[in-house]
């Protein structure tokens, strides 16, 4: 590959062949640090990618001759770090963001709908189980609403009230960290063949029935859902998606099709990150609404409610309308 | 498990291997970055309080105080390994001080998504004492972690080499001069290596150990070269003139 100069033949050694290209390497690994700290000129991009070629060569060189020697080892080190900077070079760093938003992530999201339908259908089977069991029996609610809810609706307002007027900005990420942490753990599940996604999916809706009618009972049901109005809608739709992407993975551990299972995990896990990287801003966009909106008597149950349905319409109709070509 | 397993991808034609990395490094620099993020929360929350009443301020704060707030529990619990993935090209502050670096299966640079599932997937394991980690580090071909595997990404370490090992010694023993141009025939490349690291790491041996390991070494040496082992006193200075002979080629 590198037929200019003098180049070492193999006799000479490994000691003189290091010695007549060793500058050339560590100019070719000063370069590609360079390229992780900092800029580099169009003449250094240039002579980087001519000393990344002949660096290869060399290794070809080396690893024919001089096999398991530290100079193989050396070059192989630097020859592969060069790889990674030329290739992050072509492959952009926000626009690829941009591309994320606009292209990938509405087309991984039609693309898995079934995975979106089954999601929905434990959330809903679980949102109804709770609804119904509160409304046929009230003693449910002793099992299925937790005391602090419980406590609260029993003296006449809602749960929110105290801990909100505490501190709302310190809420807000509370509640961020929170339910973040629940949509990573509903994605993560998928691993357990989807099982694990299922059962969160199905008890979180169990949770919100169940409190929703509870609350309603009471004669709360005014405030309950002029609370979740804002942010409600943003909330269960970042959290389908989640169970969305989980189920993705489970669809890859059922039915790896023809690759093997770990190649097809890594793939569809390509495809489920598309959905995550929708659904963890809009559930930080859900949390600041929940702490910031929500929570202030001063915005109508009216404001909350077309904020919040306006959020989630938007959210759907991107995932929905979005994308066309298909990602890379 | 097999020591030190490889990362094989193929870019432009030539077949380029990196080393995986194993459990303990990786442990460490966890914890290094921990360390940091303790650090810098500890810090944050000292200033804060000494500017004023911590309830208060964050009560006062306008939206987008409050969501800078937000954002910023946001990043320390979850961005701050992303973060330092993608802009810092694989390697957060911990993998930097290690060694370490994350990269996709075929050898290029973790993207937004790769790091966003990998890091994701601590989810299921922080709660359980990373032990569905350490598990599949241990027993995946390629040492990955559920996140490496979902995402398809590894952890390389990056050694570090000294060429200068390649460099003729001045000082090589005139008495052993006769091994100039013979040492290429007398050591293959790989017991060159050994060998040169043997005189790298020597001062950090006992004296009785690193004695015998000379004598031992200069006398099958020198029996390769045919000539006669050499004394207890010159074993040291007979290794350095052979890989000194050897480095400077013929």
């Amino acid at each position: 590959m590198t037929a200019d100069g003098p180049g070492p033949s193999r006799a000479s050694g490994v000691g003189a062949f290091v010695r007549a290209r060793r500058t050339s390497w560590e100019r070719l690994a000063e370069l590609v640090s360079r390229v992780d700290s900092g800029r580099l000129s169009l003449d250094e991009v240039e002579e980087l990618d001519r000393l990344y070629r002949r660096a290869a060569g060399d290794l070809a060189r080396a690893r024919a001759a001089f096999p398991g020697t530290d100079a193989e080892g050396y070059l192989s080190q630097v020859a592969a770090r060069a790889y990674g900077a030329l290739y992050r070079r072509r492959r952009g760093g926000l626009g690829a963001a941009l591309r994320l938003a606009r292209d990938a992530a509405p087309a991984a999201f039609q693309a898995h709908l079934p995975a979106l339908g089954l999601a929905f259908a434990f959330l809903a089977a679980g949102l109804a189980g709770g609804a119904l069991a509160v409304a046929l029996d009230p003693l449910a609610a002793q099992a299925l609403v937790p005391p602090e809810v419980r406590d609260a609706v029993a003296a006449g307002h809602l749960w929110t009230e105290g801990l909100l007027s505490a501190a709302p900005g310190f809420t807000g990420s509370a509640i961020a960290h929170n339910n973040v942490s629940a949509s990573a753990l509903v994605f993560a599940l998928g691993l357990t063949f989807g099982a694990g996604t299922a059962w969160l999916l199905f008890a979180n809706g169990l949770l919100l029935g169940a409190v929703a009618v509870h609350c309603l009972r009471n004669g709360l049901g005014g405030p309950f859902f002029g609370f979740v109005a804002a942010h409600g809608p943003a909330e269960l739709s970042a959290f389908l998606l989640a169970g969305q992407a989980g189920f993705v993975l489970a669809g890859a551990l059922v039915d790896p099709g023809e690759w093997p299972r770990g190649a097809a995990l890594a793939a569809r896990g390509r495809e489920a990150a598309r959905l995550l990287a929708v659904a963890v801003p809009v559930l930080a966009l859900a949390a600041l609404l929940e702490a910031v909106i929500s929570a202030d008597a001063r915005f109508g149950a009216a404001v909350k409610g077309v904020a919040g349905l306006g959020l989630g319409a938007a959210l759907w109709a991107w995932l929905l309308s979005g994308g066309g070509r298909t990602p890379r | 498990m097999s020591p030190d397993p490889q990362l094989r991808f193929e870019a432009s034609g030539v077949a380029l291997s990196l080393e995986v990395a194993g459990l303990g490094p990786r442990a460490l620099a966890a914890l290094v970055d921990a360390v940091i993020l303790f650090v810098c929360w500890v810090m944050g929350l000292v200033l804060y309080s000494v500017a004023g009443d911590l309830l208060r301020e964050v009560q006062a704060l306008s939206v987008a105080g409050q969501l800078a707030a937000v954002i910023a529990v946001l990043l320390s619990g979850w961005g701050w390994d992303v973060a330092w993935e993608v802009l810092g090209r694989g390697q957060t502050p911990g993998k930097r001080a290690l060694g370490l670096r994350v990269v996709r299966s075929d050898g290029a640079p973790v993207g937004l998504a790769e790091s966003l599932v990998r890091n994701l997937l601590r989810a299921v394991e922080v709660p359980l004492g990373y032990a569905p980690g350490v598990l599949a580090v241990a027993l995946s071909p390629r040492r990955q972690r559920l996140g490496d595997l979902v995402a398809g990404t590894l952890v390389v370490r990056e050694r570090r080499y000294d060429l200068s090992r390649y460099d003729p010694a001045a000082g090589a023993d005139p008495r052993f001069a006769s091994l100039r141009g013979r040492a290429g025939a007398l050591l293959a490349a790989g017991e060159f290596e050994r060998l040169a690291d043997f005189l790298d790491r020597r001062a950090e041996l006992d004296a009785a150990p690193r004695a015998r390991i000379a004598a031992l070494l200069s006398a099958a040496l020198s029996a390769r070269a045919g000539s006669p082992a050499p004394d207890r006193d010159l074993a040291e200075p007979f290794l350095e003139a052979l890989v000194a002979a050897y480095a400077e080629g013929r």
